[in-house]
């Protein structure tokens, strides 16, 4: 009977019975064939039978699946929650897609092939040949504007996107402006209306003609979609409300002094607040005096 | 019988004078419960010409709603055809439209006043988002464009301008259907279909509304279908007039020859019923 701390030393024991990336190869081979469909048709949702993971579903199930559908032993992999590769969550992820496939992992976003990210885009620019997998709790964005699936899915067939517009028109005449933070509506390929998963204004121009590969999947909603390099991806704005990104007016990382990153506010002993960058392996290489290209657009 | 259907398509006036919308041959089956064909109409054909309010009378039952259903799309008849010269050169039969088409016809070439505002509008979206609707199926991308146009349909139906960002959830039954009017008119579709537009409001309210309709008539020289069991609403509207009775067309013609002279049994017993 070996010991834990063997299992655990010996990945071959420990995993023996698991197939390699945890994934039997049917469902890899069914994932690989929506992301492939989907890569076709950009940011149209691909159905497809989300399996049980080690982990509940809306903990990044869909992220998984495709991580794991994708990664081979060579492959350096980065796992971030909102940013941050420490959090618990992006720890046991990333252990796990490390341990069932012998994979590197890393911190860095320039040293990495596959990046899983919850809700978040790094400041780094990603470059051709790299991967970044965003988990998606919701994936279809007319869902508040229409309950019914199979209404919402013949609303794309037929590009009708009038309740989708009217409902940004109704938050403009209420608040004066598009109230949407997190997950901002947009536009690829000038053909759906695809919802980018939950992060922030900020990161939606990282999307329009990037040089990486964008995967979104939905585990427990089924779905997976794809923006591919160099695609076209437009907020839904009027012409007289353009899109805006958030504002941190001259505020720098409390950590780093990083001023060109996205800032989240956390409150300090004192009754204020601090700003800190959210991506902290951007705040990491900052601080450590590195040169960063975050200039996604070009 | 047949000849009287036939009528129902008007001579033009002049041979370059074409009908905006061509009906051939409307007819809609139901199966009943128990198995049996429901007839709701059989063999509609008629004519509407550019600029012309068309009324269609009858009983509840007499198929007068089914016809406005499928030509608005909400009910696909069992056969005919229908030609609208604003829809796809007018060479596309309506009910052989694809979906995307059927949807660009009902929200660019035609629109609905339903009885019930509920049906016609979306109570939890503004007065105003409820115009802009149209106006977005359409590619309006600015606000204050969408704005200015909503403010100017609804002015002309006479809904008070400070109401514009509230809910019509909260509009007296007039005023939801001034809305609905408001909202059909925005983006000038080819035709309008008003189905029982005053049925269920008030009577004074009802002359508002029919005020409104007619004036909007005059002044936009909209082309219009008007259905109603009311001859008296069809009587202020219409210009021609079909009788339906147990969904078939029983007489055609002028409206004021109709209620003047009616040929039919039924069209006489119903002119009989509301001269006063």
């Amino acid at each position: 009977m070996p010991s834990v701390s063997t299992l655990l030393e010996d990945r071959g024991a420990a995993f023996a019975g698991y197939s390699f990336a945890f994934l039997d190869d049917m469902a890899k081979r069914e994932i690989r064939r929506a992301i492939l469909k989907g890569v076709a048709i950009p940011g149209h949702q691909v159905p497809f039978g989300s399996r049980e993971m080690p982990i509940a579903r809306g903990w990044g199930t869909g992220g998984l699946q495709l991580t794991l559908a994708l990664v081979g032993g060579s492959d350096v992999i980065k796992v971030i929650d909102q940013g941050d590769d420490a959090s618990v969550n992006a720890v046991n992820l990333r252990r796990l897609i490390a341990k069932t496939t012998g994979a590197t992992e890393t911190l860095d976003t320039a040293a990495a092939t596959l990046i899983q990210t919850r809700h978040r885009i790094p400041e780094e620019v990603m470059r051709e040949g790299q991967v970044l997998i965003l988990q998606v709790p919701i994936p279809e964005p007319l869902r508040l504007v229409e309950r019914s699936v199979a209404a919402a899915r013949s609303m794309h067939a037929e590009m009708d996107y009038s309740r989708m517009w009217l409902a940004l028109y109704e938050d403009i005449v209420r608040r004066g402006e598009v109230s949407a933070g997190a997950g901002y509506p947009v536009m690829v390929n000038g053909r759906f209306v695809m919802a980018p998963s939950p992060i922030p204004r900020w990161d939606i121009p990282k999307l329009d003609n990037a040089r990486c590969l964008f995967l979104f999947g939905a585990g427990r909603e089924k779905r997976i979609y794809v923006v591919p390099p160099f695609t076209k991806v437009e907020p839904l704005e009027f012409d007289d409300y353009p899109f805006d990104t958030e504002h941190f007016d001259g505020k720098a990382c409390a950590l780093s002094g990083a001023t060109n990153a996205y800032l989240v506010e956390s409150p300090t002993e004192d009754g204020g607040s601090r700003w800190t960058a959210s991506d902290t392996n951007y705040a990491d290489k900052v601080l450590a005096g590195q040169e960063v290209d975050t200039k996604w657009k070009r | 019988m047949e000849a009287l259907t036939e009528s129902g398509i008007r001579p033009p006036d002049t041979a370059a004078e074409q009908p905006l919308l061509r009906v051939r041959g409307l007819t809609k089956h139901y199966q009943s419960a128990s198995g049996g064909l429901i007839v709701a109409c059989e063999d509609v054909t008629f004519d509407v010409y550019p600029g012309e309010v068309l009324g269609i009378v009858g009983e509840s039952g007499s198929g007068k709603s089914t016809v406005l259903q499928c030509l608005f799309q909400d009910v696909m008849p069992t056969s005919g055809e229908a030609y609208l010269s604003s829809f796809l050169g007018g060479t596309r039969n309506l009910w052989e439209a694809d979906r995307r088409e059927r949807r660009h016809l009902r929200t660019h070439d035609m629109s609905m006043v339903y009885q019930n505002p509920r049906q016609g509008l979306n109570l939890m979206v503004t007065a105003g988002g409820n115009i802009a609707e149209r106006l977005l199926a359409a590619e309006w991308r600015e606000v204050a464009d969408i704005r200015a146009k909503a403010s100017d349909y609804l002015s002309r139906t006479e809904v008070p301008l400070e109401r514009m960002d509230d809910f019509p959830a909260f509009f007296s039954g007039g005023m939801q259907q001034r809305v609905q009017i408001a909202k059909a008119l925005a983006n000038n579709p080819a035709l309008v279909l008003l189905d029982e537009l005053t049925t269920g409001l008030d009577v004074s309210v009802q002359a508002g509304v029919l005020d409104l309709v007619r004036d909007i008539q005059h002044r936009l020289g909209m082309t219009a279908i008007v259905v109603s069991h009311d001859l008296g609403v069809i009587r202020l509207l219409a210009d021609r007039t079909l009788v339906m009775k147990d969904g078939h067309v029983v007489e055609a013609g002028l409206t004021d020859q109709i209620l003047e002279d009616p040929q039919h049994p039924y069209t006489q017993l119903l002119v009989n019923c509301v001269t006063h």
